[in-house]
């Protein structure tokens, strides 16, 4: 199977602080992952250099086969058109309705007709449980709904690949599990690749069969999600452990 | 801090200044080829124009007033014939205080409303949403507020106009008992103060959106952030304005004005 | 229309209730006084290069204007005393007042929102620290005194400019300016000025504070806040301005 997201070496740093040192991920096309780690290691950053919105220091990323950092404008253009992205403080348009919000990556694409986007915003809005509130606008709704739109956002397209930044940050347990059980029903039927940053360790491990660890700049861990209890790496185990001792 | 650095961390802003200055002007020219929501410069009309409105009419009132009040005091105590007053005012505020006093309102007005929006889109990652769907936020967000900005800026200045000398009539008549038939007096104004003061409301049109939206696109790091984009878009487009209002009138000073 | 008469009744009262509440600690001597230092610091000094260069170029400005009279009567030795009448009297402390209210009421807006939203005022609170003593009396103090230490400066730098152009410009010469600008203006047309400036000072801390501590929601909220300020100080200081020259007449 080709790989759907492949980084090799990469390399940002920010002044003399390395964020990412060179770090190699692979994700072969309709896999699950996890990315975790503790606060500011550069798990946002990593998605972010995976969809081109920064640009790296060092290394190369081929996304879907097609090299993404040394790409010209045309090229990174087409490659996002099969990326959808959840950003973590869910970056609605404030200034248009939800369904303005949603039918944003569909209109701009171009490809689909009036009638169908109307049918697709409303098809993936009552996904996510929020039929009826399409004429909100993004501050009319509570965090749980705003993330939930922003999820509709990402989804709309079926991207081929899906990155999502703290899909669950802020939300109760019940919208949680929802939030996860929503990306299981989307994955089963678009077969998308997804990464997920979450700082929710353990409602990640259950929903995601692949971790990768990310501290210091390095990958300290890649590998099954139950297995990482046993890591041989004592940051790792610490971190997933949430022990006090340790050399975090 | 060496120049070379120094050079180094201005290098983006730079940047993006120069791609605001080329695709402004290239998107006010070209409006069809551009890339922006249909009905998106009559909205952003609405919201520098229509909005300010009442502002401006206010503002510029009581700066009317103002201005006739002190004149007029002045006069009083040196020749005391009031009748030229009406006609010298309207003059000096269809070339000067018109526009400028105008502009120095809509930089507070709508240059920081134009900061405050752009800045809290880039910090709630509103502009990286909007480039994950192949949208330029120059030409979706400032080309429209440009054109709109440069439009009304003209209108709200005319309006302006209006209001400062309805209000100076009505203050020169009751303070002074000056006839408002005799104050209200047009036959000073040359084509060159209406061409002075055209250049002035377009240069300070393009002006402001340009800065504030500056300002707004590079800012950075949560809501402090964003009130520190918006103070110095306030304090930039200001600034711009008085530059712009010396260079204008020392330009039309020595061409314009010089005519008969 | 008539809701937004409502807001604006609402605001403007609620400024005036924070004016009321300055004004009592003031009296009292209740403020925080190494805040008030660290203001004046941050508000004065700081503000010096923007206000001096704002003036610089109004001088040039006025002279400008005056200069196109002065040209059709052929009556230069009235540019001293036509620039310097209106630079003193009316554009110095309106134009400066605007600046501040950019550079200073615009940041102070913006500083008490951030500690707004981010629930500082909050913690104060919980310490038993009144906010307004601690926090908004001095920022007050100091812009009023700040706004009229920079006026000072301004007008000299105003005048200077204001001379320097008209040579440049007109071929006024330096001692014809100022005999002319000395031998008509009095004390009360520079004092008119500088009464406008305490005044504007105060307007702008008003309006910025109570913009800035009654933020909600988030960034966006801050940079509303900010907005509304500086609309706010710009009404106040042209509804101020008017006031203060048919008093002082």
């Amino acid at each position: 199977m080709t790989a759907m997201v492949e980084c090799r070496s990469l390399c940002k740093s920010f002044g003399v602080r390395p964020l990412l040192d060179r770090v190699n991920v692979r994700l072969a096309s309709g896999e699950i992952c996890g990315l975790i780690g503790s606060a500011a290691t550069g798990k946002s950053l990593l998605l972010k250099l995976l969809c081109g919105l920064q640009a790296s220091d060092g290394g190369e990323i081929f996304i879907a086969g097609r090299r993404l950092d040394a790409s010209s404008k045309e090229e990174l253009q087409q490659s996002r058109k099969h990326i959808g992205m959840l950003f973590q403080n869910n970056a609605l348009f404030d200034f248009m309705t939800v369904r303005d919000n949603v039918a944003f990556p569909l209109v701009r694409s171009g490809a689909t007709s009036a009638e169908e986007i109307r049918e697709r915003v409303h098809q993936t809005l009552r996904a996510v449980g929020l039929s009826g509130s399409e004429e909100k606008l993004p501050a009319e709704l509570s965090g749980g709904m705003k993330k939930r739109v922003a999820l509709a956002r990402a989804l709309v397209a079926r991207p081929a690949l899906l990155l999502f930044d703290e899909p669950t940050a802020g939300l109760d347990p019940v919208t949680t599990a929802r939030i996860y059980e929503l990306l299981g029903a989307e994955q089963a039927r678009t077969r998308a690749t997804m990464l997920l940053v979450s700082s929710d360790v353990d409602g990640l491990r259950r929903f995601v069969p692949r971790l990768l660890m990310l501290h210091a700049g390095r990958l300290r861990y890649d590998g099954p999600s139950d297995k990482i209890d046993s890591s041989e790496d004592e940051v790792v185990r610490q971190f997933v452990r949430g022990a006090d001792e340790g050399p975090l | 801090m060496t120049p070379i650095s120094l050079l180094h961390r201005a290098a983006p802003s730079l940047e993006l200044l120069r791609h605001l200055l080329w695709r402004s002007g290239r998107g006010a020219f070209r409006l069809r080829a551009t890339d922006f929501p249909r009905g998106e410069v009559w909205r952003q009309m609405h919201q520098i124009g229509n909005r300010s409105l009442l502002f401006v009419c206010v503002t510029l009132s009581f700066l009317g007033m103002v201005l006739v009040f002190q004149t007029c005091l002045q006069v009083n105590r040196i020749t005391g014939d009031l009748s030229q007053v009406g006609a010298e005012f309207i003059k000096i505020l269809v070339h000067e205080f018109g526009p400028s006093l105008c502009a120095m309102m809509l930089a507070t007005r709508v240059g920081a409303g134009i900061a405050a929006e752009l800045g809290s889109m880039v910090v709630t990652d509103q502009i990286d949403a909007l480039a994950m769907n192949n949208v330029d936020p120059i030409d979706y967000l400032i080309v429209p507020r440009f054109v709109a900005s440069m439009v009304m800026t003209g209108a709200l200045t005319t309006v302006g106009v209006g209001c400062a000398v309805f209000a100076g009539a009505l203050t020169a008549a009751y303070s002074f008992h000056v006839n408002p038939v005799v104050f209200v007096d047009p036959s000073h104004v040359r084509i060159g103060d209406l061409v002075t003061g055209f250049f002035k409301c377009a240069a300070y049109g393009a002006a402001i959106p340009l800065v504030s939206g500056f300002c707004g696109l590079s800012a950075q790091g949560g809501s402090a952030g964003v009130g520190r984009s918006t103070t110095r878009a306030v304090i930039a487009s200001s600034f711009m304005v008085i530059v712009l209002d010396f260079v204008i009138s020392g330009v039309a000073y020595f061409t314009l004005q010089s005519a008969p | 229309m008539i809701s937004t008469l409502r807001d604006i009744c609402r605001e403007v009262g609620a400024a005036y209730l924070l004016l009321l509440h300055v004004g009592t600690l003031l009296l009292r001597g209740r403020f925080d006084r190494r805040e008030l230092g660290r203001s004046l610091a941050a508000m004065g000094a700081d503000s010096l290069p923007i206000v001096a260069l704002t003036a610089f170029f109004t001088g040039g400005i006025m002279v400008i204007q005056a200069g196109i009279f002065v040209r059709r009567f052929g009556a230069y030795g009235l540019l001293g005393f036509g620039a310097g009448y209106a630079t003193l009297r009316e554009v110095g402390p309106l134009l400066i007042g605007l600046m501040f209210s950019g550079r200073v009421g615009a940041n102070n807006a913006a500083e008490l929102g951030t500690m707004t939203v981010t629930e500082q005022i909050d913690g104060l609170r919980a310490l038993a620290i009144d906010p307004i003593a601690f926090l908004i009396v001095p920022r007050v103090l100091a812009m009023v005194i700040a706004l009229f230490c920079l006026l000072l400066v301004g007008d000299a730098v105003a005048l200077s400019g204001g001379a320097l152009f008209g040579k440049w410009l007109l071929g006024v010469e330096f001692s014809s300016f100022f005999h002319s600008f000395a031998d008509n203006l009095k004390l009360a047309d520079l004092s008119v000025g500088l009464v406008k400036a305490a005044v504007f000072g105060l307007a702008i801390a008003i309006s910025s504070c109570h913009f800035g501590s009654s933020v909600r929601g988030g960034a966006p909220g801050v940079g509303r806040a900010v907005n509304a300020a500086v609309v706010a100080s710009a009404l106040a200081i042209v509804l101020s301005d008017q006031l203060i020259t048919v008093l002082f007449k």
